[in-house]
């Protein structure tokens, strides 16, 4: 597979304190890796949109139609290993295909789940036997599975789950209710964590049909209304003992590793909906009159365009270059359950800076892109009410943007206890200057770890845009030029947060309004 | 039955780009490239005629410089079996081409020759034709629809009196209108498997040179405002002024 040109010897953290010379950006993807995104934007466009108002409606049969159908072109395993039935493509191409899947939120939950999460615990720690029994069936699109780690009181707090399982009559017997499950309406796979005897977080294999095993009514949601959210019931569900994956009492891995990942996965399913969003508004501004003009001539629906384009570009920059350094761990490490659990974690803070980065941009991109329509983007009568109630989820699920923001900071905080990463560098640039700086004051203080993860997640924002602008130049540079002013800004508020102390901000960048505009107004991807 | 298809590289036919400053040509940097649409769906014919008949065998050609490799590797992709690439930068016209193609016939020894009616870079809608007239072959244009009947193929072709029902003797040339079919997705491990699939490189075969040049290159000049007029009687008044009436 020809992703990477070259090494990048890039390790968990390393970002922090040492800039690499150059990294992986999206225009890496060999010709007919581009050649597989494009028929993903296609199938989006022609199969997945146009059914949008009636998958909203989950009018019967719809939705696991169009999985099938992605499914016979390939693009529910490709990630998957060709032993089972996947493709055994990188995850950054993964990620890249998943984002043109993505144009519709209800479809790219589904997809995402189905290819994403509910494969990938058993990819990582599944036994031959249990891959081979599964993995095909769900790289094909035949089936649809499912991932159920939540629990109505459990949510972020997610190890305190009380569902239980019990060895019993030569069978696991397990117990529990699991809430708001993606895909629970279709699937015909759950990997379920459970306590072993109500202690040990253990993962298993269950089927829908197995004895015990049922899924409630759909909840009635703000948003994603064309996927399936639902409990799993589990009642004396009876599972066989070697549908157990991975080793009692260590659930927890198969339950994290599968979200590091999936956190990765989730920021190209954020970042999909985003561009389409920035496109289809300055369509839309460049009909809509008023004032004699159209109002893509006004300086601030001009002004929305450039910001939209820079937090696209910077986040999209940071997303290929984790999937990029995720594949080469896997392909350095992975194979054995061990190495594909240290693949998996290895870039975990760069992952969770990722999901914040990318939901939070999906967040302000497509609030933005509906101010483009006034009163018609609160109406139905274009997509854009539609994404943007999508888009609220992103910043809910694979663990709450407060979640990961507790973790990102004292993840890597506890990384540099262990002589795993560098804290108190100089930096190179304001943004990482200010992060190394705030690191001094440290403490576990939740609104202190918070600023300190937002510093990291520009850090790692600012440093990935530079590394593209650098390489492409033109407008990627005025794109990263002005998602610097954005960024810096931001960091000095966090750095104040943390440290109480006064920042000066350096000079602004020019903001190269005019040229990012009417490149977007232009190019469908301008850069 | 040997099929043989040419697709030719061209600009992204939903990119918009402009002609470079001096008007010597497209100023294509950062522009996207594909396989011409009509050729698109020259090879979605013949991929479907293997389909129905596994003994059908796709040959995909194009000629020009080594970056159609990535055109031809999609045509694989679409199921094709095997790829011709005439390596060359030199200046071409439909005429060039059309000699270039003669001589990948001879070789290759299709029995229908299968190709966009045009391409959409320079719409010149020639290519096929002058082909058939060097092969002496019967040819048929604007095809909407192809049937093998024995020996024979029978193409339906748009004309502006109505449809047309042509029957040609192997072998022979066929130009695709738009409304042939609709091409597939491609399964992404049709993409997989072109990778191997033999894609052969050779150099010119004729000394051709183009008939034709293009001189200057300039975007078409701004459309001016329109008026508002009053009445109908205003807007006669106007068409009589401008000569129009
Ligand atoms: C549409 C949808 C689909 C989903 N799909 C799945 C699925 O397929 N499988 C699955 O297992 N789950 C799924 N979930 C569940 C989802 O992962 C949880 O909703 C999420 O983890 C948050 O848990 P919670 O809702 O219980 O919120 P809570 O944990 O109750 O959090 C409420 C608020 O408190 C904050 N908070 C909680 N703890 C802390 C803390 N320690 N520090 C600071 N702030 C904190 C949170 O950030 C949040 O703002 C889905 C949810 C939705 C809405």
């Amino acid at each position: 597979m020809a992703t990477l040109p070259f090494t990048s010897r890039e390790t968990g953290c390393s970002f922090f304190d040492r800039t690499p010379e150059t990294c992986f950006v999206p225009e890496d993807f060999a010709g007919d890796e581009q050649l597989m995104v494009q028929q993903a934007e296609q199938f989006s466009r022609k199969e997945v949109l146009p059914l949008a108002e009636r998958l909203d409606k989950q009018e019967d049969g719809l939705m696991p139609d169009l999985i099938r159908k992605a499914g016979v072109l390939g693009f529910c395993g490709v990630d998957t290993s060709d032993a089972y039935g996947g493709l055994g493509l990188g995850k950054n191409l993964a990620a890249r295909i998943l984002e043109y899947l993505s144009l519709n939120g209800s479809f790219s939950v589904t997809y995402g789940v189905t290819s994403g999460i509910s494969q990938l615990g058993l990819s990582l720690f599944g036994t031959e036997a249990q891959k081979a029994q599964y993995l095909p069936h769900l790289a094909s699109g035949e089936w649809i599975g499912a991932y159920a780690l939540s629990e109505p009181n459990s949510g972020s707090d997610a190890l305190s789950m009380s569902c239980r399982a019990d060895e019993r009559d030569g069978k696991w017997v397990l117990n529990g209710t699991k809430m708001w499950i993606s895909n629970a309406k279709w699937a015909e796979t759950f990997l379920v964590m459970a306590k072993i005897g109500g202690s040990e977080v253990s993962a298993f294999l269950v089927e829908r049909g197995m004895p015990g095993v049922s899924v409630a009514r759909e909840e009635h949601k703000m948003g994603l209304k064309g996927s399936s959210t639902a409990r799993l019931v589990l009642e004396d569900a009876e599972v066989p003992l070697e549908n157990l994956l991975h080793e009692p009492g260590k659930g927890h891995q198969v339950a994290f590793n599968a979200l590091n990942i999936g956190r990765f996965k989730l920021a190209a399913m954020s970042l999909g909906p985003a561009r389409d969003a920035i496109w289809e508004s300055t369509q839309y501004a460049k009909d809509r009159k008023q004032f004699g003009q159209p109002i893509s001539d006004f300086g601030l629906v001009r002004q929305k365009f450039a910001d939209m384009a820079a937090l696209y570009f910077a986040v999209e920059s940071a997303l290929y270059r984790v999937g990029a350094n995720i594949d080469e761990a896997f392909a350095e490490w992975g194979g054995t359950v061990e190495g594909n659990r240290r693949a998996a974690e290895e870039f975990a803070v760069e992952c969770s800076a990722l999901k914040v980065l990318a939901t939070e941009a999906e967040a302000r991109i497509v609030d933005e892109a509906l101010q483009v329509y006034g009163g018609y983007g609160f109406t139905e009568e274009f997509p854009i009410a539609r994404t943007y109630r999508d888009a609220r989820v992103s910043r809910i699920y694979e663990g709450t943007n407060e979640i990961n923001r507790v973790f990102l900071a004292d993840r890597l905080w506890r990384r540099a206890q262990e002589g795993r990463a560098q804290l108190g560098g100089p930096g190179d640039s304001f943004v990482s200057e200010l992060a190394h700086k705030a690191f001094a004051k440290f403490s576990k203080d939740q609104v202190v770890v918070g600023g300190l993860s937002d510093l990291v997640l520009l850090t790692y924002a600012e440093q990935s845009a530079r590394l593209r602008a650098q390489r492409l130049g033109g407008l990627a540079q005025m794109a990263y030029e002005r998602f610097v002013n954005w960024a810096n800004v931001q960091a000095a508020f966090a750095y104040q947060t943390v440290t109480g102390d006064p920042v000066t901000l350096p000079t602004p960048n020019p903001g190269h309004i005019d040229p990012l505009a009417t490149a977007l107004l232009t190019h469908r991807s301008p850069l | 039955m040997k099929i043989l298809v040419p697709v030719k590289r061209v600009v992204d036919p939903y990119a918009k780009v402009k002609p470079l400053p001096d008007g010597s040509g497209l100023d294509v940097a950062g522009v996207k490239f594909d396989v011409n649409p009509f050729d698109e769906i020259a090879v979605e014919e013949a991929v479907r005629m293997k389909e129905a008949d596994p003994s059908v065998h796709v040959t995909v050609v194009s000629v020009g410089t080594s970056e159609s490799e990535e055109q031809l590797r999609k045509a694989l992709a679409m199921g094709a079996d095997e790829a011709v690439l005439v390596e060359t930068g030199d200046p071409m016209d439909s005429g060039v081409v059309a000699a270039e193609l003669e001589a990948v016939v001879r070789q290759v020894q299709p029995d229908l020759v299968l190709m966009g009616k045009q391409a959409t870079d320079d719409d010149n809608n020639q290519a096929g034709q002058m082909l058939a007239a060097r092969l002496g072959w019967p040819q048929a244009t604007f095809a909407c629809k192809i049937a093998r009947a024995g020996d024979h193929i029978e193409v339906t072709r748009e004309t502006d009196a109505g449809e047309e029902t042509l029957r040609l003797a192997l072998p022979c040339v066929v130009t695709t209108d738009l409304r042939l079919n609709e091409p597939r997705y491609i399964a992404l491990p049709g993409i997989i498997k072109a990778r191997s699939k033999p894609l052969a490189k050779q150099a010119r075969a004729t000394d051709a040179r183009p008939k034709s040049r293009v001189t200057t290159m300039a975007a078409p000049p701004p459309r001016a405002a329109g008026r508002k007029v009053a009445s109908v009687d205003e807007l006669i008044g106007a068409l009589r002024e401008r000569g129009s009436l």
